[in-house]
C-alpha cells in the first residue's frame, strides 16, 4: 500500500486513488481529513497549535503547523484543485490532554475549538469527531474509497462513506 | 526474581558510558582545558570528528559560515557545549531501538529526547535563566530508564495500562515493578558517574516537587518533557498518562502562550539534530 505520510505541522493532498494518507502520534495536536468522494480528491493535515499569532514568523515558513494558517492554506488548494463544498467529508482526530489536565498545557481543547470556529465559519460540517481522552491517536486516509481510520492503543477503527451502487 | 532484582541486574549489564567520553567530560571540567590537548583526544576517532563537525555546522550548535577543521569547530562550540555535542553524539546510538513495551519505534525514544533537550534550553532562554548548567544534556538523557525498564513493561502491560485509575504512569511502574523508568534511568547515569545536574533531572522529571537539588533543570526538563507529550513527540503507550506540575509552571510564570511559543520554535530545531544524530 502506498502510504504517504503527514509529517506533524505538515499537510498533503492527494487525487490518486492508491493513495492512503496517515498521520502517527496525534497527541493534543488535531489531525484533520477532507474528502470529496465525486471528484475522489482528499487532503490530510497535523496541526500542533491553535493560533499562528504566538508566532508569525513561524507561521510564514510553516503554515500547517497553526489550525488557522494551515486550515486556511489546504482548504484554499482543495479548492483550487477542483473539490466541491457541498460534498465535503470532514473527519477530525486528536485534541486529547494529558492526565487530569487543568494548566496550561490544555493544547488539544484549544487545537479543537480554534477548529470548529473555522469550520463553522466556511459553513462545514464535521462528520466524524474521535477527540480528547489521555491517549495518542494515528488517522489514515484511502482516497480511493474515502475510508477513514482511527488507531488507538492497538484498536483500530473504521468509518466508511455509505456505498451508492 | 522480584522486577527490583532484575531492573538492577540489566542496569549492571548495561553498557558503560564509552571511555572517551567519560575522559572528555573530565577534562571539560576544567574551564582552562587545553584545546588542543580536547583536538587529540577526539581525531583518533573518525566518526567521532565527523559528527562533531557536522553539530558544529548544524543551525542549533553553530554560528554563520561553515567550519571544516576539528580545532576551529572546537572553539567555536566552547567548552560548554562541546561536552553537552560529544554526550549527544556518543548516547544517542544506544536510543535508536524500538522498545516494544512502551510502543515506542526505533526513532521514537531519540526523538522525544532531543525535543526535550530542546524545548529545555528555549524554556530557560524564554524566562531569563542564563546559565543553567548540563541543560541540554539533562533533556536528553531525562528518560534512559526506559530502555533499562521495556522489557518489563512489556511484561505487564495489561496491569499498567488498566482503564479507570488516575494514577501517572510513573506511578504505575513503581507499583507493578518496584521502580519507575526515572529511578531506573538515575540509577544508570549515576552508575555512569556523570554531572549531578543531569542525574537529578532525570530522578524527579515526573515529581518535581520532591527535588531537593537542581530545581532549575528539573522544572525546566519537566515542563519540557510534558511540552513533548502533549504534542506528541514521541509518545508511546504511555504519553499523555502523565502529570504537569502546578508548582514547577508558577516557579517560571509560564502562560499559555509561552509554552505554544517554545513548541513552534521546538519542532524545526528537533529535526534537524534529530537527523544529525541518526
Amino acid at each position: 500500500m502506498p502510504y504517504r505520510i503527514v509529517d506533524i505541522a505538515d499537510y498533503k493532498i492527494s487525487k490518486n486513488a492508491g493513495d492512503i494518507l496517515v498521520t502517527y502520534s496525534l497527541g493534543s495536536c488535531v489531525g484533520v481529513t477532507v474528502y470529496d468522494p465525486v471528484a475522489q480528491i482528499g487532503g490530510m493535515i497535523h496541526c500542533m497549535l491553535p493560533l499562528s499569532k504566538v508566532d508569525r514568523d513561524k507561521a510564514a515558513q510553516r503554515p500547517a503547523m497553526f489550525v488557522d494558517t494551515g486550515m486556511q492554506l489546504m482548504l484554499n488548494q482543495l479548492f483550487d484543485s477542483g473539490v466541491r463544498k457541498s460534498r465535503l467529508k470532514i473527519a477530525v482526530a486528536g485534541g486529547s490532554h494529558i492526565l487530569n489536565d487543568d494548566s496550561i498545557f490544555k493544547i488539544g481543547e484549544r487545537n479543537f475549538t480554534v477548529l470548529r470556529k473555522i469550520l463553522w465559519k466556511n459553513s462545514m460540517l464535521m462528520n466524524i469527531q474521535d477527540v480528547g481522552g489521555e491517549i495518542s491517536r494515528t488517522i489514515r486516509l484511502h482516497i480511493g474509497t474515502g475510508r477513514f481510520t482511527v488507531k488507538s492503543q492497538g484498536t483500530e477503527v473504521h468509518y466508511d462513506l455509505p456505498r451508492k451502487d | 526474581m522480584t522486577y527490583p532484582e532484575k531492573i538492577e541486574r540489566r542496569i549492571e549489564e548495561f553498557p558503560e558510558m564509552p571511555a572517551l567520553c567519560r575522559n572528555l567530560l573530565q577534562s571539560l571540567e576544567d574551564p582552562n582545558v587545553d584545546f588542543s590537548q580536547l583536538e587529540e583526544q577526539i581525531q583518533y576517532d573518525p566518526g567521532l570528528t565527523s559528527n562533531v563537525l557536522r553539530l558544529a555546522n548544524s543551525a542549533y550548535f553553530g554560528a554563520a559560515g561553515s567550519v571544516n577543521s576539528l580545532r576551529v569547530a572546537l572553539m567555536r562550540l566552547g567548552t560548554r557545549r562541546i561536552s553537552e555535542v560529544v554526550t549527544a553524539i556518543m548516547v544517542s546510538p544506544m536510543m535508536l531501538r524500538t522498545l516494544s513495551g512502551y510502543d515506542l519505534r526505533t526513532q521514537d525514544l531519540l526523538q522525544h529526547s532531543v525535543w526535550v533537550a530542546v524545548a529545555s534550553e528555549e524554556l530557560a532562554r524564554l524566562k531569563g535563566y542564563r546559565d543553567v548548567k548540563m541543560l541540554f544534556t539533562a533533556g536528553l538523557l531525562h528518560d534512559m530508564g526506559k530502555i533499562i525498564l521495556d522489557p518489563f513493561v512489556r511484561e505487564q502491560q495489561e496491569n499498567l495500562l488498566h482503564e479507570g485509575l488516575s494514577q501517572s504512569f510513573d506511578q504505575r511502574e513503581k507499583e507493578y515493578l518496584g521502580m519507575s523508568h526515572a529511578q531506573a534511568g538515575a540509577t544508570l547515569l549515576g552508575k555512569w558517574n556523570i554531572p549531578q545536574e543531569i542525574t537529578a533531572a532525570a530522578t524527579w522529571h515526573h515529581d518535581p516537587e520532591s527535588a531537593e537539588e537542581y530545581p532549575e533543570q528539573v522544572n525546566m526538563v519537566h515542563l519540557a518533557d510534558i511540552l513533548g507529550y502533549a504534542e506528541g513527540i514521541g509518545t508511546g503507550v504511555d504519553g499523555m498518562k502523565y502529570r504537569a506540575s502546578q508548582m514547577a509552571q508558577k516557579r517560571l510564570g509560564l502562560q499559555k502562550s509561552d509554552i505554544e511559543y517554545v513548541a513552534s520554535l521546538t519542532l524545526d530545531k528537533m529535526n534537524e539534530l534529530q537527523s544529525l544524530l541518526t
